[in-house]
């Protein structure tokens, strides 16, 4: 058991938990961008950035970024001191000359204070802020179908050779992580456009609406270890039949 | 006259894949290598051969490919002339180098001939700066002469 103190509460956590989990546990927000519950902690936006210090400390606290810190006992973290402010907005307002275009980075930066950015603002018109979330998630879903290419200021998010992601399997995942929706995506009934890729859609089978992309639905399958048309209806559809068949029983019980 | 190209051969991609150890995806960086050897470029087909036979994603060999400045998405010349952007070779006639260099050549920096013979980069401090202004012509380090000689000399009588 870990016993530390966040802004002035007394929060009890378990070894292996970070700051950051600490704290959201305790029902106190830290702002982030690159992390998911789903995925490892990566420390890219460094928006999370929190000062802590231990109880017995006399110097000064550190500026740590509270998606990777672990929780030690006896810390004294304080997730909006002036100083955290500080460093937040300094964040924000570089991300902002990143991504001048981004509705989500804008409102961000102006609940923060940063109502412009003080650096050369880019003129792309990217609104990728390089979180690597969705990397990371399509690595996690085992895809591994885009990922980061080049360096520096010229790095970016890619299929790879900038072709039609051919390990692609259409399933979004990568534009709904996006937290600036840099990635986009067009969608009808029958079928699905992404990262260069045209999938076509399996529809429910009682419904009628669309379910997965058909690569997915295999990809899926594969993994799982199910035959490949185990996937034919919507969730919303086997609730229902499920419903059913618990009404059913009921009635023939009575 | 027709387009030279670099010619990627089943023969050559075959003999690198073989010496790769399969499903070894420490190797990558050493098979790029061996492909920018080969083809002074990492081409599309043998990226996609390597994956296969590393068992690692496409993407990752085109984020390593696309990382790193010794591996090119395109065939480089045959000489592959480095100018020293660094403080001593800047202030000894550096810029003048380059722009001969470019102008002669009839490129950009970072470009390629279309004769595929020449590639003219610039390159930060490689530590010689006793010797500027340097350049390093596929990998070896010349200098200690005055810009346009050197332009000249390097280009081999080219216009």
């Amino acid at each position: 058991m870990i016993a530390m103190d966040i802004d002035g509460r007394r929060v009890v956590t378990e070894e292996g938990r970070t700051l950051l989990d600490a704290a959201r546990e305790a029902g106190i927000d830290i702002p982030t961008l690159c992390h998911h519950e789903a995925l490892e902690p990566f420390g890219g936006c460094r928006l999370c950035v929190v000062e802590a210090a231990p109880a017995d400390s006399r110097g000064p606290a550190e500026l740590v970024i509270s998606c990777l810190a672990p929780a030690r006992d006896g810390l004294v973290v304080r997730t909006a001191s002036e100083r955290v402010k500080e460093a937040r907005r300094t964040v924000l307002d570089l991300l902002l000359a990143r991504c001048p275009t981004s509705d989500v980075i804008r409102r961000l930066a102006a609940e923060h204070g940063v109502p412009r950015t003080s650096f050369p603002e880019s003129t792309d018109g990217s609104k990728c802020i390089l979180c690597m979330l969705c990397e990371r998630v399509c690595a996690k879903i085992g895809a591994h179908a885009i990922g980061g290419a080049g360096k520096s200021r010229g790095k970016r998010i890619a299929a790879p050779f900038d072709l039609a992601a051919e390990d692609c399997i259409g399933c979004l995942a990568c534009a709904r992580i996006c937290p600036t929706g840099h990635i986009g995506y067009e969608e009808t009934d029958d079928e699905r456009k992404i990262w260069g890729r045209t999938f076509r859609m399996v529809k429910c089978e009682v419904t009628g609406r669309p379910l997965m992309t058909e690569e997915q639905r295999s990809f899926e399958a594969k993994r799982a270890g199910l035959p490949e048309d185990w996937f034919t209806k919507c969730p919303e559809s086997k609730r229902r039949e499920t419903a059913e068949t618990i009404a059913k029983a009921f009635e023939e019980v009575r | 006259m027709s387009e030279p190209a670099i010619v990627i051969d089943a023969k050559r991609v075959s003999d690198l894949l073989d010496r790769l150890p399969a499903g070894e995806a420490s190797a990558l960086p050493e098979a790029l290598r061996a492909a920018q050897a080969a083809f002074r470029h990492v081409p599309r087909e043998v990226a996609a051969a390597v994956a296969r036979r590393l068992s690692v994603p496409a993407s990752r060999v085109f984020g390593l490919a696309t990382f790193h400045g010794e591996f090119s998405l395109f065939p480089k010349g045959e000489v592959v002339l480095k100018v020293c952007t660094g403080a001593a070779c800047h202030g000894r006639g550096a810029p003048t180098l380059l722009d001969e260099l470019l102008s002669k050549l009839g490129i950009a920096s970072g470009g390629t001939t279309k004769d595929l013979k020449f590639t003219v980069e610039t390159t930060n401090c490689v530590g010689a700066c006793a010797m500027a202004p340097v350049v390093s012509v596929n990998g070896e380090l010349r200098g200690n002469a005055e810009p346009s000689a050197m332009a000249k000399e390097l280009l081999g009588g080219r216009s």
